[in-house]
């Protein structure tokens, strides 16, 4: 059964050229020109993964209405935010509001493609019990990589997709310095180094959420970060 | 010229206000001077009119009105006041006039001087007979020797002749020649005239006193030598002269009755000689000279009287125009300069009418000076007022000009500092609140530089705007390459599809410039400062650069103990990676890169110093504005200046300041950042 992907987006060329190389890699793909359309459809029927863009016609945050809307529908839907806006505020905003990632405009398409291919391994992952998958253990660390979820100290930490990667990438290889052209590559993702080091500080940040102890990775200034066992 | 010149100047002009005082103080002075002239003329002729009523207690002679004519032999009869001494000598007459010297034939120089008291005549005479030839004991007719013949017409008419004449000086007796009864004249002693004869040097001195009760209205003297020459006058039957003109005997007291204080009234007779003299002209009793400071503006305010007539002081007459003019029947006034000129004195004159005829004149003088203190006492006042005025006007002119020239040099200092070197501007201007111009400059500064800043954050932001307006676009010709690709082009077109990739790529990383600015404002926002050591941050920094640019060399230099600031170690990295690119960018091959660390005082001095081309220095200013690109870096990647200004940004973030210099060797850059230890 072809996996159903709504792309709201009010520029046309644009969400044309994403429609067709999701459908590509034979994904059914749905597409909508704003949030009043796209509510009536998902009213009526759920995708499977929803890539939503924030400004939607005169709506200048009507992505993140929509998202909203969308949550409230569905708890486990995987949304992902492609946006022209960058700034980290936006990215913030779309991730709290439950957004599982947060793209901007600049990745590519094979990328976005990738992305997309993730999340729902992550959501088969999880929806297979009997895993067995890569786990990468680092002391209270636990990735699962096929599920794509995390853990510390048993506790789970709910990390986006980009923050997945970014600890999978310097968890799987501890006391090495992973510089941010190195975590970008592995979140597949192009950022400034600027988002790369307010993603690693948002991570911390959730990892002291569950562990305020919590110290494992460490800035090396002028290179980059590593994991501490 | 500066305002406060300007406004002082405007203040000085009212030093007319004293200019016009002065004009004002001699008119004042002239109006007072011909007020003062008519009131004296006044006064001289009531006096005159009043004595006109009884002619007879002023002229001796009220029938008698022929002009003095001293060649003829008439004489002027000095009044003396206080008894002399017959002793020879005129000093104690105190006459201020010099004795008038007598006519010669074939005698002696010889002068006379006669005055009278109440009581006798004085006569003075000097003879400059170098040879004295006394009288002989018992004198016979034929004898020669000096004598003195005095010939007096008494009151009734008839006519007595005495002699003096002396074997020794001292006092003797007038002699007079009676014709005995055996017809021989023989000398007898007239006791009631008595003289004093003196010999001196140059001859001798005699002094006579003759009760004015032998002495009509006329007198004739005459010194005779021994030789035969005679100097004087003697009585002739027909010719007039010898005349006396003397004070009229109660005059004095009579004019004293009509006079004030200050004033001093004369009466002359028909020549001009003065008959009566009461009064005095009023010293300037001011002993005390004015206050020095009055003195030196009278001579602003004086009425120039340096050409007026001086006053001919003469003991036995007055004269001049006033005089004149009332002698011929028209009374007058006029002022005379007298005391050397520095005093003024008022003399007026009135006609004294006997009948038709003018017999003589009233002349009252009075001190100008009384009338000086007065004008002085009022401008001095006015002067002293007025300079205080204008002292205070100059003042405040001066002081409103020094608050305005200081508020607009408030507002030029703030007009030149609105608009700081990295383009930030000030809106906020000093004396916008007051209501004046100065305030309605202000104001209008402050619409002028909101204007300019909404301009400025427009331009500030278009890059940013910009940058996120082509973001869609360039998305689509990108994402439409990713699915051009994916669909599978013929190998012939790829090459086209590279080179648009790569434009796009480009394209990319100019936008991602341009909105770089505005994400490291952003992210400055929402930094956290925290405690940290800036030398190991420093040290692990710089390891990581040496991995990253292997071709550069990099130099190292911090202090031997850690160095903790509070402030955002995330942004002093990112600060230090732009100020490293861009010594690597510029860095030749196998160039060093020197970083150091120093304290300096309160602040921390971090210094990247690299080799290669210098810095113009016009540029030095202007490297940390935003997207303001110098020089020609070694790669082809495209620079819009945004490093240095996001380091600029840092340094300001942690209240520091980033500068840009030249090696001293010329041989190279070093960019400073002080940021403050705190």
């Amino acid at each position: 059964m072809k996996r159903h992907i709504a792309i709201v987006e009010d520029e046309p060329a644009l969400r044309d050229n994403y429609a067709a190389a999701l459908a590509r890699h034979g994904y059914l793909v749905k597409t909508y020109g704003n949030r009043k359309l796209a509510m009536q459809a998902f009213g009526t029927r759920l995708p499977d993964l929803a890539i939503i863009d924030i400004s939607l016609e005169d709506e200048a945050e009507g992505g993140f209405d929509l998202c909203r809307d969308l949550r409230a529908l569905s708890a486990e839907l995987p949304i992902i935010f492609l946006t022209a806006r960058d700034s980290e505020l936006d990215a913030v905003s779309g991730l709290r509001l439950g957004a599982d990632d947060f793209l901007t405009k600049d990745v590519s398409l094979p990328h976005l493609a990738a992305r997309v291919a993730a999340l729902f391994r992550r959501i088969d992952a999880l929806r297979r019990p009997d895993n067995a998958g890569e786990v990468v253990r680092r002391g209270a660390l636990v990735i699962d990589a096929e599920k794509m979820q995390t853990t510390w100290n048993g506790s789970p930490v709910v990390l986006s997709l980009t923050e997945f990667w970014i600890v999978h990438a310097l968890a799987r290889n501890p006391g090495h310095v992973k510089n941010r052209q190195q975590l970008m590559d592995a979140a597949n993702v192009v950022l400034d180094d600027n988002t790369i080091t307010s993603h690693v500080k948002r991570l911390r940040r959730k990892f002291l959420e569950v562990d305020p102890a919590f110290d494992a990775i460490q800035t090396v200034y002028g290179m980059g970060y590593r994991w501490l066992e | 010229m500066s305002i406060r010149l300007q406004l002082l100047i405007v203040a000085l002009t009212t030093l007319i206000l004293p200019w016009a005082g002065c004009q004002y103080a001699r008119e004042l002075e002239t109006a007072l001077r011909v007020s003062q002239e008519r009131a004296l003329e006044a006064s001289a002729d009531t006096i005159a009119h009043a004595l006109a009523a009884e002619p007879q207690r002023v002229f001796r002679d009220v029938a008698d009105a022929a002009p003095f004519a001293q060649n003829e032999g008439d004489i002027y009869v000095f009044p003396l006041h206080g008894q002399p001494l017959l002793d020879g000598y005129r000093e104690d007459w105190d006459v201020p006039a010099d004795p008038k010297t007598l006519p010669s034939e074939g005698g002696h120089a010889a002068r006379l001087q006669v005055g009278s008291t109440e009581r006798y005549l004085f006569l003075y005479l000097e003879v400059d007979d170098p040879h004295i030839v006394a009288e002989p004991l018992s004198p016979h007719p034929e004898d020669r020797f000096d004598r003195v013949n005095l010939t007096v017409e008494r009151p009734g008419g008839a006519r007595e002749t005495y002699f003096f004449a002396t074997g020794a000086p001292g006092l003797i007796q007038a002699q007079t020649v009676i014709k005995g009864a055996d017809g021989i004249d023989r000398a007898a002693s007239e006791p009631r005239i008595q003289a004093f004869w003196l010999q001196t040097s140059r001859g001798y001195h005699l002094e006579a006193r003759v009760p004015l009760s032998l002495v009509g209205p006329r007198l004739w003297i005459q010194a005779l030598d021994s030789t035969g020459g005679k100097s004087g006058y003697a009585p002739l039957e027909s010719a007039p002269g010898g005349r006396l003109f003397m004070a009229t005997p109660g005059l004095d007291d009579l004019l004293g009755t009509f006079i004030r204080p200050g004033t001093r009234a004369t009466v002359v007779d028909a020549s001009g000689l003065k008959l009566g003299v009461a009064g005095a002209v009023g010293e300037s009793e001011s002993g005390e000279e004015d206050e020095a400071g009055g003195t030196w503006y009278r001579r602003f305010v004086t009425v120039d009287t340096s050409a007026w007539p001086l006053q001919v002081i003469s003991a036995e007459r007055i004269n001049g125009t006033g005089v004149a003019a009332a002698l011929a029947g028209r009374p007058a006034a006029e002022w005379l300069r007298t005391g050397g000129g520095q005093e003024l004195v008022l003399l007026a004159a009135a006609p004294l009418p006997v009948g038709e005829q003018v017999h003589g004149a009233v002349v009252l003088e009075q001190g100008g000076d009384q009338l000086l203190e007065l004008r002085d006492r009022a401008l001095t006042h006015l002067f002293n007022l007025t300079l205080l005025a204008t002292a205070l006007a100059v003042l405040f002119a001066f002081s409103v000009a020094t608050v305005i020239s200081l508020r607009i040099g408030r507002l030029r200092s703030a007009a030149d500092a609105a608009v700081g070197n990295d383009g930030s501007i000030r809106l906020d201007m000093p004396e916008s609140a007051r209501a004046d111009e100065i305030g309605a400059l202000a104001r209008g500064f402050e619409r002028l530089l909101s204007r300019l800043n909404e301009h400025t954050q427009y331009l500030r932001t278009l890059g940013g705007k910009l940058a996120h307006e082509l973001r869609t676009p360039l998305t689509i010709v990108r994402s439409s390459l990713d699915n051009l690709e994916s669909e599978g082009v013929r190998a012939d077109q790829r090459g086209y599809l590279t080179r648009a990739r790569e434009g796009v790529s480009r394209l990319q990383s100019i936008l991602s410039a341009l909105g770089a600015a505005a994400r490291v404002e952003e992210s400055i926002k929402q930094a956290e400062r925290v405690n940290f050591d800036l030398r190991e941050l420093l040290r692990s920094a710089v390891a990581g650069y040496r991995d990253a640019f292997a071709a550069a060399r990099f130099e190292l230099d911090t202090p031997h103990d850690a160095c903790f600031m509070h402030g955002a170690p995330d942004l002093i990295v990112q600060l230090l990676d732009k100020l490293i690119e861009n010594a690597v960018d510029f860095c030749p091959p196998s160039g060093i890169i020197a970083v150091r660390l120093a304290r300096s005082g309160s602040n921390y001095e971090i210094s990247v110093a690299n080799d290669g081309p210098p810095i113009p220095p016009e540029m030095l200013e202007r490297l940390f504005e935003s997207l303001f690109e110098h020089r020609q870096g070694h790669d082809d990647k495209p620079h819009f200046g945004l490093g240095l200004y996001i380091v600029r940004l840092i340094a300001e973030f942690h209240d520091g300041k980033a500068l840009a210099a030249n090696r001293a060797d010329g041989d190279g850059a070093v960019f400073t950042v002080i940021l403050p230890m705190i």
